[in-house]
């Protein structure tokens, strides 16, 4: 039988909008989970996919790309690559792994709730191949690790730690929720497909793919690149429902939320990517810092990405450039300093020809990191490495739940910017957090970090132990300890002899 | 007395911390508290001199409190911020 070509049925088939008789409109499609923007309906209705496909052709593109992706996997199974892999490399997949594979599935409720509640036919097209993308997504990334657990227990957080209260998972958590599953279907729409995929996600899979082909890790790029295809496709679900809102007078609040969504996934993502690509790749298989990567890669196309829907850059670019520089450098030092706390093993990457390599990319990176780390190099030479572990918490912040951190050394710019809301005072790292929290306090508001968990009963008794234990380290699997059992210390060993 | 948590920005420190101490605390106890976490493990010590705690402010400003005063007559609530630093 002969099929007609796409073009020719897709835009009669796609119009599945009509006007309700059994309940009113408003029933149908609640403001607090379509539009809350009071956007007319026909104006939805010009949403064009910038990318259209038949439920057929998807069907058959996505079991090619299974079938390449897992056919890939079991041929290299056999290679025995990840016994032998560089454990800085082992943690970047197993961060990978535990932060992302149950974020595709909470992604998936995402897409549904487009598919169901979007106000565009065209929107709810897309969203049913992006639920579908999702649900690829998660199935996926819980399978590839999951052979690994045999060999190593801490890749079980592949699946469990979306379940835990881990503090780096209630970071995740927190602003996921926040991004993409407590909003309306247009505000998901804007936060997640545009700020979070089109202006992070999509490009930082590329790099991804190339650091695991750089380690020889073929099943990994070859998974990020299969995921990739198809986040580069369903990311665009946002670019008409911005378009729709400017052109509607409604500039201001897609303008609001793309600044919370780029800013909130942009603190996890230096922690998931500025991490490894400046401490957990090999020096000899970097290609790029985290910073070049950004400015070359992120940047540019995301200010670009913003003037061409329309929309300026956010208030916070200067402080978001700073942040590029600052943020994974801080949180390296403290995730290596309270490593029980994780479920990787950290590991250190500052020996003198690592150092070196930061010094030259980043500018002034021994005066202040470097302090940091000399004090802590001085007690493993003098062999206390008991003095290297911590036994109290850093304060969090109440938006992003990371330790509230800064520029250490003579600079000194850690600082804690603080508001006080009914009777209770909240903590946060910057302005950009505290602003997030001060646009709408009500949302925000309530927020427990660990460190306040501690403090208002919730884990007992009082002791890192009791922490450990709350945060699944020690039952999910072991915590963290230095990943290369401090050998990158050891070349300043001789100085520090020479010098006594 | 009471435990209560108060915010250490110590000096040089890159992390702020968040430390119990004692409400019949002198300045000079909860400075001692405040560098057993930070001393050594992030810090490098400083011999010959002085802690002194003063409250944090946007322009680091603050007088020191002194060094007998207590945690309880400094008025301090949980989560009030200080800095901690060398002096001399």
């Amino acid at each position: 039988m002969a099929l007609l070509d796409r073009s020719e049925w897709y835009d009669i088939a796609r119009e599945t909008n009509w006007t309700p008789s059994f309940v009113a409109e408003s029933e149908l499609f609640p403001d607090e989970m379509s539009d809350p923007y009071d956007v007319p309906v026909e104006a939805w209705e010009t949403f064009d996919e910038p990318y259209k496909i038949s439920y057929r052709q998807y069907v058959n593109i996505q079991r090619e790309k299974d079938a390449a992706a897992y056919s890939v996997k079991a041929a290299l199974s056999r290679q025995r690559f990840y016994e032998s892999a560089d454990v800085g490399y082992l943690n970047l997949i197993k961060m990978h792994y535990a932060a992302i594979a149950l974020s595709e599935y909470a992604a998936c409720h995402s897409d549904a709730r487009m598919t169901r509640f979007g106000r565009a036919p065209g929107m709810r097209n897309m969203a049913t191949f992006g639920m579908l993308d999702e649900m690829r997504h998660g199935q996926i990334q819980l399978w590839f690790p999951h052979e690994l657990v045999g060999n190593d227990r801490q890749f079980d957080w592949a699946h469990e730690a979306h379940h835990s209260k881990n503090w780096a998972i209630l970071a995740a958590r927190h602003s996921l929720d926040d991004v993409m599953m407590s909003r309306d279907a247009n505000t998901t729409a804007m936060m997640l497909n545009f700020a979070f995929e089109v202006g992070l996600t999509n490009i930082q899979m590329i790099g991804l793919a190339n650091d695991a082909a750089n380690m020889g890790d073929y099943t990994f790029q070859n998974l990020i690149t299969s995921i990739q295809s198809d986040e580069a496709r369903h990311a665009q679900i946002g670019v008409p429902v911005i378009e729709i809102m400017i052109e509607n007078g409604k500039k201001a609040e897609a303008q609001y939320a793309v600044d919370v969504a780029f800013w909130r996934i942009w603190r996890i993502f230096a922690i998931a990517v500025g991490v490894p690509m400046d401490y957990y790749i090999p020096l000899e298989k970097r290609e790029r810092s985290f910073k070049e990567y950004m400015h070359e890669f992120v940047i540019t196309q995301y200010e670009r990405q913003l003037r061409d829907v329309g929309l300026d850059r956010p208030w916070y670019w200067d402080l978001f450039l700073d942040d590029i520089e600052n943020h994974h450098h801080c949180q390296q030092g403290g995730i290596w300093s309270w490593r029980e706390t994780v479920w990787w093993h950290p590991v250190g990457a500052v020996s003198p020809p690592e150092r070196e390599w930061l010094e030259e990319k980043y500018p002034g990176w021994n005066e202040t990191y470097g302090y940091y780390w000399d004090v802590i190099i001085d007690q493993l030479v003098k062999d206390r490495e008991e003095m290297t572990h911590q036994n109290c918490m850093p304060i969090c912040c109440n938006v992003c739940q990371f330790p509230i951190s800064n520029r250490p050394g003579p600079v000194w710019k850690a600082r804690v910017h603080q508001t006080d809301h009914e009777g209770r005072r909240y903590n946060f790292c910057t302005p950009v957090c505290k602003w997030v929290f001060e646009s709408d306090v009500e949302r925000y508001a309530g927020n427990e970090t660990i460190v306040d968990r501690m403090y208002n009963g919730t884990i007992q008794p009082q002791t890192l132990d009791a922490v450990l234990k709350y945060m699944g380290i020690g039952v999910i699997s072991e915590g963290g300890r230095d990943g290369h059992d401090y050998r990158w210390a050891d070349p300043y060993r001789p100085v520090a002899d020479a010098a006594e | 007395m009471a435990m209560l948590p108060i915010l250490s920005r110590f000096q040089y420190d890159a992390h702020i911390l968040a430390v119990e101490v004692d409400t019949d605390f002198t300045m000079d106890q909860v400075a001692a508290a405040c560098a057993e976490h930070c001393i050594n493990h992030h810090v490098k010590d400083q011999p010959g001199k002085r802690l002194r705690v003063r409250r944090t402010t946007e322009d680091d400003s603050a007088e020191p409190l002194p060094p007998e005063m207590t945690v309880a007559e400094a008025g301090l609530q949980m989560y009030d911020c200080l800095d901690i630093y060398f002096e001399g």
